[in-house]
């Protein structure tokens, strides 16, 4: 019993982090039309540079503040270079954003190297918690995953610019005729799905290995729980991603990872199968 | 105020306009008629940007319209109302009103706007896409009128919507230009727009092949006839 709460609470805090990520990959199928096969790496790329900020400085809290900004200058990078111009065709962005993910996966082998490498967490200890002995960093990372998507879902509501973000994603050539300059939302936008993955790396990055290829696990998560969500809805890929999570964990108790993730695939089958636009489809987009 | 001179526009290898030039002058009201797929909408497209000029000169008091970027158009002075209304359906009736402003407009804007139209001030928080046919063009309106534009734009502003607020939404575009702004006006409802209009274009095959004054067409029964094939 207490392995089923172990790891039905590690699935809590892991779909957590990876509706955080999806969130990100949510909004740039949303706004952009792009499929983004590159998003594990986004998160990859968020694990190794904090890798990187806590080998040149010592401190891993630097890297709460840091691996965002600059995965946020990356993804505007990439987005003005790879994706404007390949913009309105979404079989094309298959094809690029796999590239993409290749020369992410290549960049860090290069830079990083190929052995995976352990981050130590900033918050050591471990908390009493339904009877087990459950690691402080772990509630931690839960907790800052929660503050991150309140604070996204904030920003997409209360600002200018998330409202321009909504307004453009549902029209965005009213939404130029209204002002709004359109091809700037779109620079953002995947900007701000880059530096929510890379800041999902940093907070998975104590629980997870520091790897070339920790994207390409991840990926196939994400796009479960933005399926399963319903497409480009974001507070059900936010809900999709905790439940998958939970169930793969629990499931991971009575058996081995791999037909948890079985498990995982033949849930989302019936999902689909029984609502072919995901649980959350209607709701709002 | 508002000139096109010779205007051409593709979509891809489709040559939709074909030369359109027009005039509108300040506190005028001109329509702009024809059949279906003449290039009425493609040519406030062009105007507003969402489609590329491919040649011929669009200026708006004086600035080229083709060479700036295409959302710093209205901050120029132009309101335009898209075919089918363009309101933002998830979008609170209040941010659909904020959508264009990149600054708060004087409190008498929007005093103005809901003396306009108060059935929007009930509904500030409901999601655009909850209202009635009627009142999101009335949103649509409104949502031009708190950027204060020098000429509004419309496109069939009453397509789709109940006869009853037709009549309110013709009321305040005659109100809208009797206070100084211009209007173009895209319509099928031929009757509204010699109504509003007080000089009309006629286009054919991406072109003007017409122009006269709004009286004067009422009466040319054959020039109605042969280009947009009525009898008003």
């Amino acid at each position: 019993m207490e392995l089923v709460i172990a790891l039905g609470m590690n699935g809590i805090v892991w779909g957590l982090i990876i509706a955080l990520i999806a969130l990100g990959l949510s909004i740039i199928f949303g706004l952009l039309d792009i499929i983004n096969i590159a998003h594990g790496d986004f998160f990859m790329v968020g694990t190794v540079m904090a890798w990187f900020v806590f080998d040149a400085t010592g401190n891993y809290w630097l890297a709460f503040a840091i691996v965002p900004i600059v995965g946020f200058a990356l993804g505007a990078l990439i987005e003005y270079t790879v994706i404007q111009p390949i913009k309105n065709a979404a079989a094309l962005s298959i094809v690029a954003t796999f590239g993409l993910s290749i020369i992410l996966q290549e960049g860090v082998r290069a830079t990083f190297g190929a052995t995976p490498a352990r981050l130590t967490a900033p918050i050591e200890g471990t908390v009493l918690l339904f009877g087990l002995e459950y690691e402080i960093y772990r509630l931690f990372a839960a907790l800052l995953s929660i503050a991150a998507i309140c604070c996204f879902f904030l920003f997409l509501h209360r600002t200018k610019l998330g409202t321009w973000m909504r307004a453009v994603r549902f029209d965005p050539e009213t939404a130029t005729a209204m002002g709004i300059p359109a091809r700037r939302v779109y620079m953002v936008t995947f900007a701000i799905g880059f530096a929510m993955a890379a800041l999902g790396g940093v907070v998975a990055g104590p629980i997870t290995t520091v790897d070339f290829q920790a994207g390409v696990d991840i990926l196939p998560f994400c796009f479960m729980a933005v399926i399963i969500g319903g497409l480009g809805n974001m507070e059900g890929t936010v809900a999709a991603a905790v439940m998958l999570a939970f169930f793969e964990g629990v499931m991971a108790s009575f058996t081995d990872p791999t037909l948890a993730r079985i498990g995982s695939l033949c849930l989302m089958s019936v999902v689909l199968l029984v609502r072919p636009h995901g649980i959350f489809s209607g709701a709002t987009r | 105020m508002l000139e096109l001179n010779g205007v051409h526009a593709h979509y891809g290898k489709v040559h939709v306009l074909q030369g359109t030039s027009l005039k509108v002058q300040s506190g005028e009201a001109v329509g702009l008629l024809g059949r279906n797929g003449v290039g009425k909408t493609t040519t406030l497209k062009t105007i507003m940007g969402l489609v590329k000029a491919t040649g011929g000169e669009i200026s708006f008091n004086g600035s080229n319209l083709t060479d700036i970027a295409p959302h710093t158009i209205p901050s120029t002075g132009i309101g335009y109302v898209p075919q089918g209304r363009g309101i933002f359906p998830s979008l609170s009736v209040k941010e659909n009103l904020e959508i264009g402003l990149t600054k708060a407009p004087p409190s008498q804007v929007f005093d103005y706007v809901f003396d306009r139209f108060p059935r929007l001030k009930e509904r500030l928080s409901q999601p655009g896409g909850t209202l009635s046919g009627g009142e999101q063009q009335m949103l649509a309106i409104a949502r031009c009128l708190v950027m204060q534009p020098r000429l509004l734009i419309l496109d069939e502003p009453t397509e789709g919507i109940m006869p009853i607020l037709v009549q309110d939404i013709r009321r305040e575009i005659k109100a809208v230009n009797d206070e100084g702004v211009s209007i173009l006006l895209v319509e099928q409802n031929i009757k509204t727009a010699l109504r509003l209009c007080s000089r009309i274009y006629i286009m054919e095959k991406g072109a003007v092949v017409h122009q006269a004054a709004a009286q004067d067409l009422k009466d040319d029964k054959e020039t109605l006839h042969r280009y947009l094939g009525v009898t008003v």
